[in-house]
């Protein structure tokens, strides 16, 4: 899974310019899946049918987004201006190397003087070494996105740290899963959705719920762990396992779904933990409150430093996710 | 239309009563002026005019009736008006202004009022008056006279002239230019599309944006269209004591066609398309710039399964107060922008 991940993780996909992203994805995924498309938004829907009688739909769900920068300004000395896009911690992300969706390379500044506690997009500026701003504005267009341009590294162990992991990772546990199923009769219709704009407001998960219609949901994605010093105390910790979620802020996980995860995971024994996040929402939320709503949980990967230059995750607790989720597809109901 | 009948539609329209959730005055007006053309509503209030091209991807063009306004919560001892605010206004632009106030029997004059200068401490005069802090005066003495007029739900808009003003008419100062202008623009469209109209069309003159982008959501949810384009007008920030790299647009400079506000990110391929149609046609555009607002799109774009956006606005300084100030040829430049679209439509 590690080089599929590389790959994902590699492709630009700031939060509506996910085009790059859902182009590696697709090739991926048109081995495993019986038919594949992209809808109005740039969600990526690939499906597998299944054989049963009364199947279910089940959507499977990872967002291609990735938090970045969106020049809106050239100065005249070539500095360019930005607007944020999703959360970005200013202090976490100063003077770190960005790159554009056309390639160009710099690396985004705070203004000289700024104190780290006035730290805003108003005074952070993308220096990508232009001389003034004639050579700035031929490499760069108002409303081109920046990426954070950092590549996976493998660290001790099976941990590997850069950006973007979320959710690429998740991204590549649903590739995984495919992989897995590929060649077996399944019970269900598995759609796997590969969902635009969360970072700004989970928007695309919810047009993609609204033309799937599942019946049960599963979102992949980060979340925050408390096994680093001074942590706010969470009872998440890289290596043990697959989160299965229990609650965010944005939703409360459908109870039975989260009883049967668990039954699946000590079945095969499977390493899980479970996870109750105090803020911060996800694809979740929208796929369970869309249409006439669906049972819906999520299975997480434990990650420090999220939304940083460099989140670190365990492959090991991925692998978690995507084995859980290709047994409780095979299970059926 | 010729310039001066577009002028007068827009003054016309400017000029109606219609904040938030009190559209349907505006929208008489604006039902009287679809004369012949078919039009249904719904049960919010939205006007929708479909213009059937057959097989055709459905676009949807949008405007909102609805104004910033005031609404009355209560009626005081001594007969003024207590408010709420209809959508965002800045306090500070509503001190001393005139009012229209929704009465029993017709419209009444009003003034927002507050304590005056002479009346305050030092520590008031540093402070800017919330609009809890301030009230309406409708020349009422008591109690009694004051609910004979009017009561609490009634709401309240600025009462503002439509001036042209500058070397040949160059701007236009009125009330509510946010989003009749969007209003005008689409019935004179009505009269000018072409023949073979490469989409299946829906003009929707939609209700409540300024609370919460509600009426867009429904009338989206039953067209369920392929493509939308929202008219609309945005703040522009061009002021002396504002930076460069902060203004949103220039006046003067044509339409300003959002990348991103707080509500969308735009589709960027309709971005494009757009700005080269407008190229092809000699219209002028710009890109909107510095990031802020949001409009209808936020709402439609997030409809059904998808819909993919486009937002269309007219810069306009002193948005949401009585005196929104626009240029003339950007208003007129609108719907040659919207129809070079139209026109081109089958490369979308």
């Amino acid at each position: 899974m590690l080089d599929i991940f590389k790959k994902i993780s590699a492709a630009h996909g700031v939060s509506g310019a996910e085009s790059d992203t859902a182009g590696v994805i697709a090739e991926l995924m048109t081995e495993y899946t019986d038919d594949i498309r992209i809808d109005n938004l740039g969600n990526l829907i690939a499906c597998r049918h299944g054989v049963g009688e009364n199947r279910k739909k089940i959507m499977l769900c990872a967002h291609m987004d990735e938090i970045g920068f969106m020049a809106t300004f050239i100065e005249k000395n070539g500095f360019i201006r930005i607007a944020p896009i999703g959360g970005i911690n200013y202090t976490a992300v100063a003077l770190t190397r960005v790159r554009s969706e056309r390639g160009v390379r710099g690396i985004i500044a705070p203004e000289a003087k700024t104190k780290p506690a006035d730290f805003r997009a108003e005074n952070f500026l993308i220096d990508i070494g232009a001389k003034d701003e004639k050579e700035a504005s031929r490499r760069v267009k108002i409303g081109d996105c920046f990426r954070f341009d950092n590549d996976q590294i493998k660290l001790l162990g099976s941990r590997v740290c850069g950006h973007p992991a979320d959710d690429r990772i998740g991204c590549a546990v649903l590739v995984d899963i495919a992989r897995q199923l590929h060649g077996e009769d399944i019970k269900d219709d598995v759609y796997f959705v590969f969902s635009v704009q969360e970072e700004v407001g989970c928007r695309g998960s919810k047009t993609a719920a609204f033309a799937v219609e599942p019946d049960i949901s599963l979102a992949f994605d980060v979340t925050a762990t408390g096994d680093t010093p001074s942590a706010t105390p969470m009872a998440c910790e890289l290596g043990r396992g697959a989160a299965i979620k229990i609650k965010d802020s944005s939703v409360i996980c459908d109870p039975t779904l989260v009883d049967e995860l668990i039954e699946v995971a000590k079945d095969k024994k499977i390493k899980y933990q479970l996870e109750v996040l105090l803020y911060g929402g996800t694809d979740t939320s929208s796929m369970q409150m869309t249409g006439a709503g669906s049972r819906a949980g999520a299975l997480s990967i434990p990650t420090r430093y999220i939304h940083s230059a460099n989140e670190m995750i365990d492959m090991a607790d991925a692998q978690a996710c995507a084995d859980l989720a290709a047994e409780y597809i095979r299970r059926g109901e | 239309m010729t310039r001066e009948e577009k002028l007068q539609l827009l003054s016309e329209l400017c000029l109606e009563f219609g904040p938030t959730g009190s559209e349907r005055y505006v929208a008489k007006v604006i039902k009287e002026k679809l004369g012949d053309i078919e039009y249904t509503v719904d049960r919010l209030g939205n006007i929708i005019v479909h213009i059937p091209g057959e097989g055709a991807p459905k676009l949807m063009v949008s405007a909102h009736m609805d104004e910033v306004g005031f609404i009355i919560n209560e009626i005081t001892d001594d007969g003024y008006l207590k408010f709420d605010t209809l959508g965002g206004i800045d306090p500070r632009v509503m001190c001393g202004k005139y009012v229209t106030v929704e009465g029993k029997e017709g419209f009444i004059p009003g003034v927002i009022a507050a304590k005056a200068i002479h009346h305050q401490n030092a520590d008031e005069r540093k402070k800017v008056t919330p609009h809890k802090s301030m009230y309406i005066d409708i020349g009422a003495t008591s109690r009694e006279e004051a609910e004979s007029l009017t009561e609490p739900g009634n709401s309240a808009t600025f009462d503002s002239e439509f001036v042209i003003f500058g070397e040949d008419g160059a701007f236009i100062k009125s009330k509510a230019i946010d989003d009749r202008i969007g209003c005008a623009v689409l019935l004179d469209l009505l009269g000018r599309l072409p023949k073979n109209c490469p989409f299946d069309l829906y003009f929707c003159f939609t209700v409540r944006e300024e609370i919460g982008l509600s009426g867009a959501r429904t009338v989206a949810h039953a067209i369920d269209p392929d493509f939308c384009i929202v008219l609309e007008s945005t703040a522009v920030a061009d002021l002396p004591d504002v930076p460069e790299s902060r203004r949103v647009a220039k006046l003067g400079d044509g339409c300003a066609i959002s990348l991103r506000d707080n509500a969308t990110i735009y589709d960027r391929d309709f971005v494009n398309f757009a700005l080269e149609a407008a190229k092809k046609k000699g219209v002028a555009a710009q890109i909107k710039k510095y990031v802020s607002g949001g409009n209808d799109a936020g709402s439609i774009h997030r409809s059904v399964d998808g819909v993919r956006a486009l937002a269309i606005s007219v810069p306009s300084r002193y948005i949401h107060s009585p005196a929104n100030v626009i240029s003339t040829a950007d208003y007129l430049s609108m719907s040659e922008l919207v129809l070079a679209i139209i026109e081109n439509g089958k490369e979308l």
